[in-house]
């Protein structure tokens, strides 16, 4: 099952790759950097993908109390920060040569920065628990609260954006052959962050039934 | 009166009665606050303009760290003198008792704000009487106590307890800190409340929606 | 083509980021396995030990 998606994925990628950078127009204003944004984008809608797995594992996680939900959840949030770090990072570099300034206080990014930290205190609350089961639990509870305030911030950032001047994004609607970029691009990443969480939650498996024959083995 | 309500004021007076005896936790954190406060004073040039822009700002900060710090203390307290396994030995709901405890930092906060705002509004040559002001505290400190009890809760039982608590409180609390610090600003030039309803309105959102939450996910945090 | 270094950028960090992430993973299973030769092996040593006192 997996070797398909892993195959479906990288054939998308493929795709994608050749519509970035030989098949889709050069935007007139911003130029070449602009292509940026069909990798930027794509990674951040799975940052939030992910957010929202990591928020319904932890709500299964603290109402079944299986631990299978915790490892969702905990795959989902280590490949989320990848993601997110992904978004803080590209968006930047597209911001300089675009805007001029490495950083605006733009509400999105801003957002995002805020998800950054919320997931980096999910995993802090792991490690930093006494045992390890009240430490799932500590984090489930970090991964809810987290995710319903998101919303919550957005709209205010939004707002509080919305009374000092910033660069627009995007003037206009996207061209078709764009459109048809930036949909590979995101169901090539999409697909990318579910093989990846596949492949991490089967490894979290694995390494928790291995610690249960060693115990047993041991004692 | 509802009995779960009654017994979450039970809770809550027994932490304001055992502050009120020493009052050694609110007189340190006030006199952080003011401390804070001073010092924001001295990052910025004294006198006139740039004063109105930066104030609302100072007293926020002042107050998310000050905030950190109280409801620190609070549990720390507990957890060492075993209050608080006592309290859930309990036959009490978990809800009722994260609303009890989160009514006695509402109190012990809104006690501190009481001795810092004027003290702020006096060194900042701001208009003293202020209802919007007033109501915009009010929210943004429910707000504060609602996530704040829940993850001091939780920080208790990690091993860098003075740290994790800003660690999660922070970001979660960011919308609140926009929200006041921006209302605040139009209450301070003198706005009505219309201009204001916006930011009160995400405030009151957010205390009603972490209200709920944290009292719904609060056992987890507090069983063994 | 100018700006194209930011471009190059861009896109490098990203596929760097996420090969690091899969070698991370990598990794984890390369410990894993080792982690089971040496079960495997403190099987071997306990079967052959029982055999040697029931017999």
């Amino acid at each position: 099952m997996s070797r398909i998606l892993l195959g479906i994925s990288f054939g998308l990628m493929m795709a994608a790759l050749y519509l970035v950078f030989i098949y889709v127009p050069t935007e007139e204003t911003m130029g070449v950097v602009q292509r940026i944004f069909y990798f930027h984008v794509p990674v951040a809608w799975v940052s939030f993908l992910a957010f929202f797995v990591v928020f319904i594992g932890s709500i299964l996680f603290l109402w079944k109390r299986d631990e299978k939900w915790d490892m969702l959840a905990r795959s989902s949030a280590e490949i989320g920060i990848v993601f997110t770090s992904l978004v803080l990072i590209t968006g930047p570099i597209w911001a300089k040569p675009a805007w001029g300034v490495w950083w605006t206080w733009d509400a999105r990014l801003t957002t995002t920065l805020i998800m950054w930290v919320i997931y980096v205190s999910y995993l802090m609350v792991r490690s930093f628990a006494v045992e390890e089961s009240r430490g799932a639990r500590f984090a489930a509870v970090v991964g809810i609260v987290g995710f319903v305030d998101i919303p919550i911030t957005a709209i205010a950032i939004t707002l509080w954006r919305t009374q000092h001047p910033r660069p627009v994004i995007f003037e206009g609607g996207l061209a078709p052959s764009m459109l048809l970029t930036l949909i590979i691009c995101v169901a090539a990443f999409t697909l990318l962050y579910v093989y990846l969480l596949l492949q991490a939650i089967s490894l979290k498996q694995a390494e928790a039934d291995l610690g249960k024959i060693s115990q047993a083995l041991r004692g | 009166m509802r009995l779960p309500l009654r017994k979450a004021f039970v809770i809550a007076w027994k932490d304001i009665l055992s502050e009120s005896r020493t009052r050694d936790i609110l007189s340190s954190v006030a006199v952080f606050a003011l401390l804070t406060i001073v010092i924001f004073n001295f990052a910025f040039e004294p006198g006139s303009d740039n004063v109105e822009l930066v104030a609302p700002g100072v007293l926020w900060v002042t107050f998310t760290f000050a905030g950190v710090l109280g409801l620190g203390r609070s549990f720390v307290f507990e957890k060492e003198k075993g209050c608080l396994e006592g309290l859930l030995l309990c036959p009490v709901d978990r809800d009722v008792v994260y609303l009890g405890k989160m009514l006695g930092s509402l109190a012990f906060m809104l006690a501190v704000e009481i001795i810092v705002v004027p003290i702020f509004l006096v060194l900042f040559d701001l208009p003293l009487f202020l209802p919007q002001l007033a109501l915009i505290t009010l929210l943004a400190t429910v707000g504060f106590v609602s996530v704040g009890t829940l993850f001091s809760a939780l920080a208790v039982n990690t091993r860098a307890r003075d740290v994790m608590l800003p660690i999660l409180f922070f970001p979660i609390v960011a919308p609140v800190i926009i929200a006041a610090v921006q209302a605040s600003g139009l209450a301070l030039e003198g706005q009505s409340w219309s201009t204001m309803s916006s930011w009160l309105q995400i405030m009151g959102v957010f205390d009603a929606i972490f209200i709920v939450i944290s009292a719904l996910v609060f056992e987890f945090v507090v069983e063994e | 083509m100018e700006n194209s270094g930011y471009f190059f950028a861009a896109f490098a960090i990203v596929w760097a980021v996420l090969f690091a992430y899969v070698v991370l993973l990598v990794r984890r299973q390369v410990r894993l396995k080792q982690e089971i030769e040496a079960l495997k092996g403190m099987l071997k040593e306990k079967s052959l030990l029982d055999q040697r006192y029931n017999s």
